[in-house]
C-alpha cells in the first residue's frame, strides 16, 4: 500500500530499471555500497508517511499488549539487584545466544546469525533511513562506512543463508516441536528478512545514483515498513520483549514466589498474573523447545508447556489482567458458563512433574513452573481442585505427616531395628530419612547403606526421633497450608536439635529444605549424599567392570546443578555409561511436582519412556541418585525390558563393596531407639 | 437388685450368632458373682426360637413379645427392656456388641440415669472398688482400661465380638417365660424399611470383607485360577497389585495400591506380594493379614499377622482345600 | 436446615501411648491433637447436605480445654458457619452422660433441625454420645448413616447394619444421626478456607455444671499385653492350611 503512493514516473523508472537492457548500465561491481543519491520532495513526503504509518500501526498493536503487561500485578518483592547477575544472563543468553545454540545446535546457530547479523545491520538500517532525509552518516567511501558496510554484508550474507535454512526446516522438514499447523506468518516473516538482506547485498552490485539503486534503496525500506508492523502481531514479538524478559525475569530456577498478603492464592484469575508473568506470556516465540523436552506432552498427557503461555496469552487478550474469571477450568469444553476453557485445562496443569525441563530449555527467559505451580495454588489453596488422590495425600501429610499416610510408628520401629542413634548435638550430620527412606522397604535399603558408608568413612551422624514430610508434594501441588504447616515443624525440630549439617538421599528434600522452607527461616545446611559421597570418593572402595548406566534426577541436576558429583560416585563403583539425554537435559521418571502419588497416568507412563531409554544403553546396573526416580524404575524396568539391569542407588553402589556387616549404628539400639 | 440379664439379638426369626457368645459371658459372670442368668428375645412371636435358649443353662428365658417387636425400632426396644429390667431387677444386663445394640443400649441406660460399659473383652469379678471390672480398649486397641460401675441401678454391658466362645456354653433346661411389654404404636418415632443388600455391579474392593490379592509370585498369567479357587473358597474379592494390571492379567479396577483402591477388609490374604510400599499403602489398613511367600525378607512380613514362607503353588491348593472343608462341616 | 455438628478433639492416631504416673490416662505432654475422624466425617456430611440444598447453616460444637478451639477452626475453615466451644477442663472425669448433658445445654439454645457426630471416637471408642443425647434432648435417632436425604420436615436416611446389609430410616425432625467413616469422601483444609476462618465466629460458653457422681468410672489403663507380632506358620503345606484354617475361624473369624 505505501508503494501505491509513489509517483508513477519513479514506478515506471524503476520498472525500466529492473527489466529494460538499456538500463544495464546501471550494473556493475563499484567495491563499495551503491546510494540513491538525492532524494526529491515527494519521495520524501512518501518516506515520512511510510514511517509513520509503521510506526502507528507497530504502535497500535503493540500498545495493547505493552498495556495489558504494565496493567497485570506488580510483582511482590521483586528486586532488580543484582544487577551484574542480570547483565550476565542477558549477555550469555542474548548476546551470545548460549541456549539457543547449545540445546538446537544445528538451527540454533541459524537463529543466532540472523539475531547477530540484525545487530549488525542495526547502524545499516538507520543509515539507510537516515539517507532517506539526506542525513546518512555512514559514507561508503570513507575508511570507517567502507569496513562496515562490507562487514555488515558479510552478516546479510549469513542472515540470507540462516534465515532460508530456516525457512526449509519450518515448511519442509516440519519438526513436530513447531507445532501441527504451518505458521504462513513466519514464512512471510522470512521472506521479508530475506528480502531485506538481498536488498542490502545487491547494493554492492549497481551504480551510485543510478534508478537500479533506488529500486534497490525502496524495496529494502519498504521490506522494513512492512516488516516493523508485523513484530507485535506475530511471535516476532520476541525480537522487541525476550531481550527485556531474559533480563527482567525472576531470580532462580523453577522458584515458587511466596504468597503476597492475605488476598493472594496463586494462579486464581487474570487478575492474579504478575508484571513478569504477562511479560512472559507475550514473549514465547512459539519454538516448541519447552514441549520437546516435556514428560507430559511427549507421553500422551494434555499438559503442553507451550499451550499453558500461549493459554495465558489469549486469556490475556480475551479477558485482559483484571479478570475475575478463573484461570483453570475443569472441564475442557467452552461455553458460556466456561469461556476461558479453551486455554487452559485444570487436568494439565495437574499432570507437569515439575522436572523443569521447559524452563531450562525456553531460550526467551519464560519461567514455566512458577506459573503451572501458581495455577496449581490457585486451584488447590482455593480448594477447586477435586482429586481423591490428591485430597488422600493431603489429608495424609495433615494427619500422619508423611506422604504415604503411614503411622510414624513404623519409623520408630525402623530405626530401632537399624540401631540409628537419634542425634544430640554431638555428630557431625543429621541423616534426614525423608519419607521413602522412612517407610518405602527400597527406600530404607537405600539408607541403611548410606549410613553403613557413613559409618566406613568415620562420619558420625544421628537420626532426629520425629520426622515429619518436608512437604515437597504439597508445594509442588500448590497446598501452601500444608506446606506452610510442615515446613515450620521441619525448621522447629531442626532447632530444637541444634542441627548444623544435614545429609539425606532424597533431592527433593534437599531442594524443599534448602530453598522452599527459606520463606518461614533458615535450616541448616543440607547436601544431598553424593555429594557427602563425592567429597570422600578417594576413600570409597573402587570397584571394577560393571557398567552403569547413572540417571540425573531433575531435582539433583536441573534443581541443584549436581551432576558430576554423583558420575564420580559412580566412577569409583563401576564404569559409567551415559543415557542418550542426561545431564541436563536428562528426561525425567515421571514422580516429581506429587505425581507419584496421584494415581495412573494418561497416555504412556513417563517411567516407561526413560526405562527404556536407560536399558537401551545396555548398561549392566541403573544407577539412581533418588528414592524417587528408583520406586518408579522398579515396576517400569521389569515391565520394559525381558532382562531388566539391576537398579541400585549411588549409596548401595558404594556399600555393597564395604566389608559387610559393620553394624550401622554408633550407638546400643536401647539408647537409640523411638520415642 | 440381683442377676444377670442377657439380652439376646434375632432378625426375622434368624440369630445374631453374637447372642451366644454373650450368653457364655453372661453364664460366666453369673458363676463369679454367684448368682444367675437369664435370657430376653425380643420379637413379635418368639416361639421357633425359645428352644434353642432353653436348652442353655439359664435361670429363665423370658420371650418379650408383641406385635410393635416385628420390626426393630429403638423406640420400642428401648421401652420394652425398660419395663422387663425394672420389673426383674437385674443387676447385671448384658448385650452382644451389635450395630443394633449400639442403637439402642446407650438410651436404655440413659433411662436408669448408668451409662454403658460398651465393647467389653474380659472382666474379673471383683477390682479393688469391690464391682466386678470390665476391660475395654482404647486408643484403637492400643491402650487396655478397666471400668467399673460407681452408681446404683442395673449395670450395662456389651460384649465385643469373638471374645468369649459359644461352645464354652453350659447346657441346661431353663423355664420359659413371656413377658409383654406395654407399647402404643404411637410411641414409633422412626420407620424403619425393609433391610437390603446392594446389588453391586462394578468391582467395590473397598466394601469387601475378605480380599484375596495377587502378585508378581504368581508368575505367569496361567496361574491366577489357583488364586482364583481360594478366593471363591472364602468368599473373597479377588485384588492384584500394580504389575499383574500393567500386564493386563486382572482389569485396573482390581489394583490395590497408591495408584488404585484403598482397601480395609477384615482378612487380605496377600499371595506372592513382596510389599513394596505403593502396595502396603493400599492395603496397610486391613484388620488382619495373612502373607504368602517365598522370600522370607519380603516386606509384606512387617505388616502380616499371619505369614507363611513358602512356594504358594504347594500352599495355596492346600489352604482352598482345607478353607472348603471347613466352611462345608460349619 | 439448621444443623449442629458435635465433634470431639482426640489424640492423633499415632500418639505416643505413655501411661500417665496415676495410672489412670495416658501422658497427655507429648500428644497432638485432632479432630475425631467419624466426627470429620460427619462435619463433612453436614457441609454436603448445605451445599446441596444451598441454604442453612452449619453449627460445629465441642466441649473441651482451650486446645478444642484449633479444631473447631479447623472445622469452619473446611465450611462450618460457626463454632461452639463449651469450656471444659475436666472432660475426662464425665462419664457418657456427663458429656452428653454438657453438650444437650449447649445446643438446647440453637434448637437445630438435625445433630450429627461421629458414631463413636477414636479414643474412647464408647459409641454412645449421639445417642445418649438424642435421648437427654427427647428426639429420634438413628446410627451408622451412611447417606441423609432431607424431605420437607423428615428425613430419610441409609443404616447400614451388619454383614452388608442396610435399611432405610424415615424419622421427623429435629433428630440426631450418628455418621459411618468412610461414606463420604473428605475434603482437605484449604489456605482460603483456614483464613475466611478467621472471620467466622467462636463463641466460648460455660460447661453446664458436672452432674452429681459419674455412673461409671475408669480405673486404670494399661498396655495390652499382646504387641501386634507376625506369627509365622510353619510345617507341610497341608499343616499349613491347617493352622491358618484354626486362624481364620478362630483370630480372624472370616470363616
Amino acid at each position: 500500500m505505501i508503494a501505491g503512493r509513489l509517483p508513477s514516473t519513479a514506478v515506471l523508472h524503476t520498472l525500466a530499471g529492473m527489466v529494460l537492457p538499456s538500463a544495464q548500465s546501471d550494473f556493475g561491481v563499484s567495491g563499495s555500497l551503491a546510494e540513491p543519491g538525492t532524494f526529491n520532495s515527494i519521495e520524501i513526503a512518501a518516506l515520512t508517511l511510510g514511517i509513520l504509518l509503521s510506526a502507528a500501526l507497530f504502535f497500535w498493536r503493540f500498545s495493547p499488549i505493552l498495556r495489558n503487561i504494565l496493567r497485570s500485578k506488580k510483582d511482590p518483592n521483586y528486586k532488580l539487584s543484582p544487577i551484574s547477575g542480570r547483565a550476565w544472563t542477558f549477555f550469555s543468553e542474548v548476546l551470545c545466544q548460549s541456549k539457543v545454540i547449545r540445546q538446537r545446535p544445528l538451527p540454533g546457530l541459524a537463529h543466532a546469525f540472523v539475531f547477530w547479523g540484525f545487530l549488525a545491520f542495526a547502524l545499516v538500517s538507520l543509515n539507510h533511513i537516515a539517507l532517506g532525509f539526506g542525513l546518512g552518516f555512514l559514507s561508503p567511501t570513507g575508511i570507517l562506512g567502507r569496513f562496515y558496510f562490507f562487514f555488515a554484508a558479510a552478516w546479510a550474507l549469513l542472515v540470507a543463508v540462516s534465515i532460508t535454512g530456516l525457512f526449509i526446516r519450518r515448511f519442509f522438514v516440519r519438526p513436530v516441536w513447531l507445532g501441527e499447523k504451518l505458521s504462513y506468518e513466519s514464512g512471510v516473516i522470512a521472506l521479508l528478512i530475506f528480502l531485506l538482506m538481498v536488498s542490502y547485498l545487491g547494493a554492492f552490485f549497481v551504480r551510485d545514483g543510478s534508478i537500479a539503486v533506488r529500486l534497490l534503496w525502496w524495496t529494502h525500506t519498504l521490506t522494513l515498513l512492512v516488516f516493523l508492523p508485523l513484530i507485535p502481531h506475530t511471535k516476532h514479538l520476541h525480537l522487541v520483549l525476550s531481550p527485556v524478559t531474559v533480563f527482567l525475569k525472576n531470580d532462580g530456577y523453577a522458584k515458587i514466589p511466596p504468597l503476597a498478603g492475605d488476598e493472594d492464592f496463586g494462579l486464581v484469575a487474570g487478575k492474579d498474573l504478575t508484571r513478569i508473568n504477562s511479560l512472559q506470556t507475550y514473549s514465547c516465540v512459539e519454538c516448541g523447545r519447552c514441549t520437546e523436552h516435556c514428560p507430559a506432552a511427549t507421553t500422551g498427557k494434555v499438559l503442553n508447556p507451550k499451550e499453558i503461555i500461549l493459554g495465558l496469552r489469549s486469556y490475556l487478550n480475551e479477558f485482559g489482567p483484571h479478570s475475575d474469571i478463573p484461570l483453570l477450568t475443569e472441564s475442557r469444553i467452552a461455553s458460556p458458563d466456561n469461556p476461558p476453557a479453551k486455554y487452559l485445562s485444570m487436568e494439565a496443569a495437574f499432570e507437569c512433574t515439575t522436572c523443569g525441563s521447559c524452563e531450562f530449555q525456553c531460550p526467551v527467559g519464560i519461567q514455566h513452573v512458577p506459573v503451572l505451580i501458581g495455577l496449581r495454588r490457585g486451584a488447590t489453596n482455593t480448594g477447586t481442585w477435586e482429586d481423591d488422590y490428591g485430597t488422600k495425600l493431603f489429608l495424609a501429610l495433615e494427619k500422619n505427616g508423611n506422604a504415604l499416610g503411614l503411622s510414624a510408628l513404623e519409623r520408630d520401629k525402623f530405626i530401632q531395628k537399624q540401631g540409628f542413634p537419634i542425634f544430640d548435638g554431638t555428630q557431625d550430620y543429621c541423616l534426614w530419612l525423608g519419607c521413602m527412606g522412612s517407610y518405602d522397604p527400597k527406600g530404607r535399603e537405600i539408607i541403611a547403606d548410606f549410613a553403613r558408608v557413613m559409618q566406613h568413612l568415620g562420619t558420625s551422624f544421628g537420626v532426629l526421633k520425629k520426622e515429619k514430610c518436608t512437604g515437597d508434594p504439597a508445594r509442588r501441588l500448590g497446598n501452601d497450608l500444608v506446606f506452610q504447616n510442615l515446613a515450620e515443624a521441619g525448621l522447629k525440630s531442626f532447632e530444637a536439635a541444634k542441627v548444623k549439617k544435614i545429609v539425606t538421599i532424597c533431592p527433593h528434600c534437599v531442594r524443599t529444605i534448602a530453598t522452599d522452607w527459606r520463606e518461614f527461616g533458615i535450616a541448616p545446611q543440607i547436601e544431598h549424599h553424593s555429594e557427602f559421597m563425592a567429597r570422600h570418593r578417594d576413600k570409597l572402595p573402587r570397584q571394577d567392570g560393571e557398567s552403569i548406566v547413572y540417571h540425573d534426577p531433575c531435582y539433583l541436576g536441573r534443581y541443584r546443578h549436581v551432576y558430576e558429583e554423583p558420575r564420580s560416585v559412580v566412577k569409583q563403583a563401576g564404569t559409567l555409561v551415559e543415557a542418550p539425554r542426561s545431564h541436563e537435559r536428562s528426561f525425567c521418571c515421571g514422580a516429581g511436582g506429587g505425581l507419584a502419588f496421584l494415581g495412573e497416568e494418561k497416555g504412556e507412563r513417563v517411567s516407561h519412556v526413560r526405562a527404556r531409554e536407560l536399558a537401551g544403553t545396555g548398561a549392566e546396573v541403573v544407577g539412581t541418585a533418588c528414592p524417587f526416580c528408583n520406586t518408579m524404575f522398579r515396576d517400569a524396568l521389569t515391565a520394559v525390558s525381558e532382562r531388566p539391569p539391576q537398579l541400585l542407588d549411588i549409596a548401595q553402589l558404594t556399600a555393597r563393596a564395604l566389608p559387610a556387616s559393620q553394624p550401622a549404628a554408633n550407638l546400643p539400639p536401647e539408647s537409640g531407639g523411638a520415642q | 437388685m440381683s442377676g444377670v440379664l442377657v439380652v439376646v439379638e434375632q432378625r426375622g426369626g434368624a440369630w445374631n450368632r453374637m447372642s451366644f457368645e454373650t450368653l457364655a459371658a453372661g453364664q460366666q459372670l453369673a458363676a463369679k458373682l454367684g448368682t444367675g442368668c437369664s435370657a430376653a428375645v425380643l420379637a413379635a412371636s418368639a416361639a421357633s426360637l425359645l428352644p434353642e435358649l432353653s436348652s442353655k443353662k439359664l435361670q429363665k428365658v423370658f420371650a418379650v413379645e408383641h406385635d410393635l417387636l416385628a420390626q426393630y425400632t429403638a423406640d420400642v426396644y428401648v421401652a420394652s427392656l425398660e419395663q422387663l429390667i425394672r420389673r426383674e431387677q437385674a443387676a447385671f444386663v448384658l448385650f452382644p456388641h451389635t450395630y443394633q445394640v449400639r442403637d439402642y443400649a446407650p438410651a436404655l441406660a440413659t433411662r436408669f440415669k448408668q451409662v454403658l460399659i460398651s465393647d467389653v473383652i474380659a472382666f474379673r469379678a471383683s477390682g479393688d472398688s469391690g464391682s466386678p471390672v470390665f476391660v475395654r480398649q482404647l486408643m484403637q486397641g492400643k491402650l487396655n482400661a478397666d471400668y467399673h460401675q460407681t452408681g446404683a441401678g442395673p449395670c450395662f454391658v456389651s460384649i465385643q465380638a469373638g471374645t468369649f466362645h459359644a461352645d464354652t456354653l453350659e447346657p441346661g433346661n431353663a423355664p420359659t417365660e413371656t413377658f409383654t411389654p406395654q407399647l402404643a404404636a404411637d410411641q414409633i418415632r422412626t420407620k424403619p424399611g425393609e433391610p437390603f443388600r446392594e446389588s453391586s455391579q462394578t468391582v467395590d474392593l473397598s466394601a469387601a470383607p475378605v480380599i484375596v490379592s495377587v502378585g508378581r509370585g504368581i508368575g505367569e498369567q496361567d496361574n491366577l485360577p489357583v488364586v482364583e479357587e481360594l478366593a471363591q473358597a472364602l468368599g473373597a474379592e479377588l485384588a492384584a497389585s500394580r504389575p499383574i494390571c500393567d500386564n493386563g492379567w486382572l482389569p485396573m479396577e482390581r489394583q490395590v495400591g497408591s495408584s488404585g483402591q484403598t482397601v480395609s477388609p477384615k482378612l487380605y490374604v496377600a499371595v506372592g506380594i513382596s510389599g513394596a510400599i505403593q502396595h502396603l499403602i493400599g492395603m496397610k489398613g486391613s484388620k488382619s493379614v495373612l502373607a504368602i511367600n517365598k522370600d522370607e525378607n519380603a516386606p509384606i512380613f512387617e505388616i502380616a499377622d499371619y505369614g507363611v514362607v513358602g512356594d504358594l503353588f504347594e500352599i495355596v491348593p492346600e489352604l482352598t482345600k482345607a478353607v472348603r472343608a471347613a466352611k462345608g462341616s460349619a | 436446615m439448621k444443623i449442629v455438628v458435635a465433634i470431639k478433639q482426640v489424640p492423633e492416631r499415632d500418639a505416643p501411648i505413655r501411661i500417665a504416673a496415676d495410672g489412670r490416662w495416658i501422658e497427655e505432654g507429648d500428644l497432638n491433637y485432632t479432630i475425631n475422624e467419624p466426627d470429620a466425617y460427619a462435619l463433612e456430611e453436614a457441609l454436603q447436605l448445605k451445599e446441596k440444598q444451598g441454604a442453612g447453616e452449619v453449627i460445629v460444637v465441642s466441649a473441651g480445654p482451650e486446645r478444642v478451639q484449633s479444631t473447631l477452626r479447623e472445622a469452619l475453615a473446611k465450611g462450618a458457619d460457626r463454632a461452639i466451644h463449651i469450656e471444659c477442663d475436666d472432660l475426662g472425669s464425665r462419664d457418657t452422660l456427663g458429656v452428653a448433658q454438657t453438650l444437650a445445654e449447649a445446643i438446647k439454645a440453637e434448637s437445630p433441625d438435625l445433630i450429627l457426630t461421629g458414631l463413636q471416637s477414636d479414643d474412647l471408642g464408647l459409641g454412645q454420645t449421639g445417642v445418649v443425647l438424642a435421648e437427654l434432648l427427647g428426639i429420634p435417632h438413628a446410627t451408622i448413616i451412611m447417606h441423609i436425604e432431607p424431605a420437607d420436615g423428615s428425613l430419610k436416611v441409609k443404616r447400614e447394619l451388619e454383614d452388608g446389609w442396610f435399611q432405610h430410616v424415615e424419622m421427623p425432625v429435629p433428630a440426631l444421626l450418628t455418621i459411618q467413616s468412610g461414606g463420604n469422601k473428605l475434603r482437605y483444609a484449604t489456605l482460603m478456607g483456614i483464613k475466611k476462618a478467621k472471620t467466622k465466629e467462636l463463641k466460648t460458653v460455660p460447661a453446664a455444671v458436672a452432674a452429681a457422681s459419674p455412673a461409671v468410672a475408669l480405673e486404670r489403663v494399661y498396655l495390652p499385653e499382646k504387641q501386634k507380632k507376625t506369627e509365622m506358620l510353619t510345617g507341610s503345606p497341608q499343616e499349613i492350611a491347617a493352622k491358618i484354617v484354626e486362624k481364620l475361624k478362630f483370630e480372624v473369624r472370616a470363616i
